[in-house]
């Protein structure tokens, strides 16, 4: 299970930590999901939720639907279209693609590794992958499917409807929709990357120069602070100030997605509104004002461009970002790191060199 | 193909949304202008006054950059050129290709609203391999 760790991983773990000279730092706990430092640790498995057991069944179905374009009003989007194997299983774009006619508004997230994520969306609306399933499916912007009309649908497909007897021993539901795709993410996993065999014990597994980048992340860079841990995020939100996105905000197109996931949301002034409030649309708290949920970095170095509006093309654009210090009015106190060129190099290859496995093989279905 | 002259080719393709009332007129008037030999100024034209495109519009940017307007009207009313757009769309099925725009730099698949830069970057990588840059 996700948070059980042999006492092996966990003394290995703790070793890192103190090669690094680096001493643990308690984080505010509450609203930001701080929860107090977490070391690096090997991935473990998948957590599976107890509601929803894996099959073979499930997985297989939830992998037709995955890539199925009938769960987009239109029949030209399916989760793959911004979720492609060959991509990292994202779009690879700044701003995720889009619903015919409309704009999206933000950078569509990797899927690996997301069965270990606590939350799900740049701002954490959903709390499981069974929940965030449907979203996208009914958002204007992305998918756009009613979902009792998908229902129908699907059922349509006898392939389908023998498919859910077998996976669920019933009926085709939107939510058993869901949790059969949710099987499936939950089997994109990247592990046993350089960083878990050197955590583990094999201290040839990383590069000198990866090393001192590891040590650097540890410490004097202080990327540890938020993305520690397994999945190497803490699961909080944090509002940094990175900077706004031209293509979100010249675009009038996109103006109209940021008024309606505000009005939709509750947002009072919503007609005005012109930016990414982030996980304050999900709280309504002011401390959560343009927060976003700290992504893993696991893969980190396939999954460009970055940041919740891939405002940065590269890694080196996201390092030189927090050695600066991070953006204007940053809730988090960020300081210039004061990295030298080596030390920016040290950690570029630690990112790039220690967190990337091998490619995942993804068996394409046939679509019924 | 301002910046890198004689080094690149732009071939487009048609596909018209299914669900867009002028799409398809939109295309059938672009291919009428490329009869009369001003397909790249209407296509640039179209671009900027999106989502205007119905017949009457379409008659008014014709006459704009030149056209015979009339002609245009007349290729709109009989779809002269259904057949090549026809021919466009079974191909991006083919290609499972659903979003627009859907750009290929090499063979490089580059779909969606990318910034220019993005664009570039492959360009220029694939211009390096081929020694052009």
């Amino acid at each position: 299970m996700l948070w059980a760790k042999s006492k092996a991983t966990i003394v290995a773990a703790l070793a890192v930590l103190m090669l690094a000279g680096c001493s643990a730092v308690n984080m505010a706990s509450g609203d930001s999901g701080e929860r107090g430092l977490s070391p690096l640790a090997p991935l473990g498995e998948v957590p599976i939720p107890k509601d929803n057991p894996m099959s073979e069944a499930k997985v297989e179905l939830g992998r037709m639907l995955f890539f199925d374009r009938r769960l987009s009003g239109d029949g030209t989007m399916s989760c793959a279209s911004c979720h492609m194997p060959e991509m990292a299983f994202t779009d690879s774009l700044p701003i995720s693609l889009n619903y015919p006619t409309t704009r999206n508004w933000r950078n569509s997230p990797t899927l690996i590794n997301i069965g270990y994520a606590r939350t799900l969306f740049h701002d954490g609306r959903a709390v499981s992958l069974e929940e965030q399933a449907l979203f996208p499916m009914m958002s204007a912007f992305e998918m756009n499917q009613n979902l009792d009309f998908m229902e129908e649908e699907i059922r349509e497909v006898p392939q389908y409807v023998a498919a859910f007897k077998d996976a669920f021993g019933a009926g085709v539901t939107r939510y058993r929709i869901a949790q059969a795709i949710a099987a499936y993410e939950r089997t994109i996993v990247s592990k046993n990357v350089p960083l878990d065999r050197y955590l583990a014990g094999d201290v040839s597994a990383l590069s000198a120069d990866a090393k001192a980048g590891m040590e650097l992340f540890l410490g004097k860079a202080g990327c540890i602070r938020c993305h520690g841990g397994a999945y190497m995020s803490d699961g909080g939100y944090h509002a940094n100030g990175v900077p706004e996105n031209e293509m979100v905000t010249d675009d009038p197109r996109t103006a109209i997605t940021v008024r309606f996931v505000a009005k939709v949301s509750g947002y009072e002034d919503y007609e005005n509104l012109t930016e990414d409030p982030g996980r304050y649309l999900v709280t309504k708290r002011p401390r959560d004002w343009k927060a976003f949920r700290t992504p893993t970095l696991r893969e980190v170095a396939r999954t460009s461009p970055y940041m919740h509006n891939g405002v940065f093309a590269t890694l080196e654009e996201v390092i030189e970002f927090y050695d600066g210090g991070a953006g204007e009015g940053n809730s988090e106190r960020l300081a210039p790191l004061g990295l030298s060129a080596d030390e920016k190099r040290s950690l570029m290859l630690f990112l790039t060199e220690a967190l990337s496995g091998n490619e995942i093989e993804v068996k394409y279905p046939k679509i019924p | 193909m301002d910046e890198y002259p004689g080094k690149i080719r732009l071939v487009i393709k048609f596909y018209p949304y299914k669900y867009r009332d002028f799409a398809h007129i939109a295309a059938q008037a672009a291919l009428s202008a490329r009869s009369q030999g001003k397909f790249e100024q209407m296509h640039y034209k179209m671009l900027a006054e999106s989502p205007k495109l119905d017949k009457a519009s379409l008659m008014r940017y014709a006459s704009e950059i030149g056209i015979d307007a009339k002609r245009v009207a007349a290729d709109i009313e009989k779809m002269t050129d259904s057949a090549t757009i026809e021919r466009d769309k079974k191909l991006a099925t083919d290609m499972d290709l659903f979003n627009t725009p859907a750009l290929f730099v090499n063979g490089r698949r580059i779909l969606g609203n990318v910034p220019y830069e993005y664009l570039k970057k492959a360009i220029v990588e694939e211009l390096d391999a081929l020694g052009k840059k």
